[in-house]
């Protein structure tokens, strides 16, 4: 069992949301897992912890079709947050839009952070490999 | 002494004859003369007699020299016509008569020699022959033949080449009776027949261009003439003639046919087509170029300048391109042009120019091919509007199958998902969990598919007829269906629309427009203060608008303002929130051929506009 102190799951689907969160709890041990129902809760949520503690998420879990921010808005947001550390960004969707598909490539180019593309469902090896500090 | 004295007196005597008349002796010396024959060849008096015939002519040749011959033998040849020459060189024609000259016992003592003047004869025996040679050249050229009917004998004569016309064989007897009979039967040998009993009956000349069929069989156009020929007050016979007109008259006919195929060709082309002189008049115009111009007749364009057919402008383009073609030489070929005659007639032309050059290398006028593209440029921008519409359709397609696919697949990765935790899952309170959600799933998953059902059925149901409805009484209709909801929301809803606006519209879709509309500005009210709406309605060209103005949240335009009309956006975290409504509306307006566009400012409120499409 991998320890990690800091994990992020945006996603407005409970079932997505309860399915990482138990695949997370058979392959590692994490300290705080935080959800969020939209790129917005998690923009805000992530800066201020960085503001105030200092604390950065090590893994995030992000969806991409949300209401109010969608993931792609978050990732422009986040990219931009000062943090030294690399961040692993694992994408979660159901889309098999190629235009997604263009757009990770996109913003994997734009930062230091490590983005991965993952369609759902997710399987338990996956979360595995996807959930290891960039 | 006697006989010198009777000599002296014959001498005297031939002197004074009326004729020029000469005695030769044997030995061809001139004895006697007439004065008459001396002045004839212009000799002297004192010079001449006793010279033989030679010393006088000279040498004239054999045949003269055989002639005098025969006649001293006393074989005189009857006559010989001889020119002869004098001082002033001018012609002269003598007609020699050679007899023998016997005395009182029969002897041939010498040759008398009569001669007589002829030039004139002579002449006018040239001028005859001349004429004659003329006139049958001129008859040969022409094709003119005579005839002439003697009705004291009933003859008929024709002269050679009225036979050639009629191809008679030689030695072809002809009956006056059946001359008539060359002329083809029916109108022709009709019309003969009574010109005929008309020059006979009345003296009436004639002259008629008739058929008639030659004796080998052809027919042939010719000019008939005729009158009939009186002496003394009695009628004795017709004289005419006959011209072979045939070639001219079927190169007539063959050119007025060309004439009148090319015409018929010309005026039953759809192009336009015409003729224009140097100073861009129309000399010439086909039927639909007539048609086109706004006249009936070809006669009322003919001598027209464009000026006077179409706009300022119009005319002004044609000239200037005219004088171009006519300098350069160099035709337009599919120029367009937007035509606009003066009755304000709108059409988009397309006109080929070609410049009419002359044997002097100079243009003399213009020849115009016009074809009148308007109904093509229509359906050219039917066609483009047909294409804006099809690939917004598509765009729409598309974008429907990657909600369907995204929303199909998240909800079946959703199942796979927990199917996979509920097979490994031993514990019975988690395993009651996990159905549960498997339940949930179901249930999204049913809504997904009866939204999307909505959508399609929207898209695809064409059935649906538009009809007039009173735009101010659709509205009350739905306020009068929220008001439960309006009431507990503390709502107000200002209807500011005319009663006198009347749209053609899918009224189950107006109605849904209304209510989701209604609902949406209530839904996403302003917490700080009572929801107020209103509606309005205005004209902006011919097409309706509708606003329904709202004093709620507002939307984040720069944001959220490409996404605002999508399927399952939601923009506020309102729980109830489906991110649908719009999506459908957007949809029914569509498929009413209508737009919807919106403003809005955060915590001031939105505007919804509604174009309704009254052209379709």
């Amino acid at each position: 069992m991998r320890i990690l102190n800091s994990i992020c799951i945006i996603d407005d689907d409970p079932i997505t949301v309860f399915g990482i969160k138990k695949i997370l709890s058979n392959v590692v041990v994490c300290q705080t897992v935080s959800t969020y129902g939209n790129g917005k809760l998690a923009i805000d949520d992530i800066r201020f912890n960085i503001e105030k503690a200092g604390q950065v998420p090590q893994v995030i879990f992000l969806d991409i079709n949300m209401p109010v921010m969608d993931g792609w808005q978050f990732l422009a947001e986040f990219i931009k947050l000062p943090i030294k550390e690399k961040v692993r960004i694992n994408i979660i969707t159901s889309s098999i839009d190629v235009a997604d598909k263009e757009r990770w490539e996109f913003y994997k180019t734009q930062s230091h952070h490590m983005i991965t593309f993952n369609n759902k469902p997710i399987k338990k090896d996956e979360i595995g490999q996807i959930t290891k500090v960039a | 002494m006697l006989k010198s004295a009777s000599q002296a007196h014959f001498g005297y005597l031939v002197d004074q004859l009326p004729q020029a008349i000469a005695f030769f002796n044997k030995q061809r010396k001139l004895i006697y003369a007439s004065s008459k024959w001396i002045s004839d060849f212009k000799f002297e008096r004192h010079d001449v007699f006793g010279k033989s015939i030679f010393q006088l002519f000279g040498k004239q040749g054999k045949n003269w020299d055989d002639a005098l011959k025969q006649c001293l033998q006393g074989n005189p040849e009857p006559r010989h016509i001889k020119r002869q020459f004098d001082d002033s060189k001018s012609e002269k024609w003598f007609e020699w008569t050679f007899k023998p000259w016997y005395d009182e016992k029969e002897n041939i003592k010498g040759i008398i020699i009569q001669t007589t003047n002829v030039t004139e004869q002579v002449a006018q025996q040239h001028h005859y022959d001349n004429l004659k040679m003329l006139l049958a050249e001129q008859s040969k050229l022409a094709k003119i033949g005579t005839w002439h009917y003697c009705a004291i004998q009933d003859k008929l004569t024709w002269c050679e080449m009225t036979a050639q016309i009629h191809e008679v064989p030689e030695g072809f007897t002809l009956e006056p009776d059946a001359a008539t009979n060359f002329f083809k039967q029916g109108y022709d040998r009709n019309t003969m027949a009574r010109l005929l009993e008309d020059a006979l009956k009345s003296g009436t000349p004639w002259n008629e261009k008739l058929k008639l069929i030659t004796h080998k069989g052809n027919e042939k156009w010719v000019i008939t003439t005729g009158k009939p020929v009186f002496k003394d007050d009695k009628f004795v016979g017709l004289a005419g003639s006959c011209q072979d007109i045939d070639f001219q008259v079927r190169e007539q006919v063959k050119s007025l046919e060309n004439e009148k195929l090319l015409r018929t060709l010309i005026d039953n082309l759809p192009q336009h087509i015409f003729i224009k002189n140097l100073q861009s008049q129309k000399i010439l115009a086909n039927k639909a170029e007539v048609e086109f111009c706004g006249f009936s007749d070809e006669s009322e364009l003919i001598g027209k300048s464009d000026f006077e057919i179409f706009d300022k402008e119009t005319a002004e383009q044609a000239r200037e391109d005219d004088l171009q073609i006519i300098k350069t030489l160099q035709p337009s070929i599919d120029k367009e042009y937007l035509n606009i005659c003066v009755n304000d007639k709108k059409s988009s032309i397309l006109t080929s120019k070609i410049p009419l050059v002359g044997d002097d290398g100079e243009a003399f006028g213009i020849v115009g091919i016009r074809m009148d593209i308007t109904h093509l440029k229509q359906k050219e921008a039917d066609l483009n509007s047909l294409i804006n519409v099809t690939s917004e359709q598509n765009k729409k397609l598309i974008n429907f199958a990657h909600i369907v696919s995204h929303n199909l697949r998240s909800h079946s990765a959703n199942f796979s998902m927990l199917l996979d935790f509920l097979v490994n899952e031993k514990n019975a309170e988690e395993r009651e969990n996990i159905i549960n959600m498997l339940v949930e799933a179901s249930d999204n998953l049913l809504e997904t598919l009866e939204n999307l059902n909505e959508v399609v059925k929207i898209n695809t149901n064409t059935s649906l007829v538009k009809k007039p409805v009173v735009l101010r009484e659709a509205a009350v209709k739905v306020k009068q269906n929220l008001s439960a909801f309006l009431q507990n929301n503390n709502a107000k809803v200002i209807n500011r629309i005319s009663d006198k606006i009347n749209v053609p519209v899918i009224p189950a879709y107006l109605e849904s427009i209304l209510m989701n509309l209604l609902t949406n500005g209530i839904k996403y009210k302003d917490p700080s203060r009572d929801p107020v709406i209103e509606l309005r309605a205005m004209k902006i060209q011919d097409n309706t608008v509708l606003s329904i103005s709202d004093n709620g949240i507002g939307i984040d335009m720069d944001k959220y303002g490409d996404k605002l009309f999508g399927m399952y956006k939601t923009f506020h975290n309102n729980p109830d929130a489906r991110g649908i409504g719009l999506y459908i509306t957007k949809n029914q307006i569509e498929a009413m051929q209508g737009k919807i566009s919106v403003t809005s400012e955060v915590g001031k409120g939105s505007t919804f506009n509604i174009y309704f499409n009254e052209n379709s």
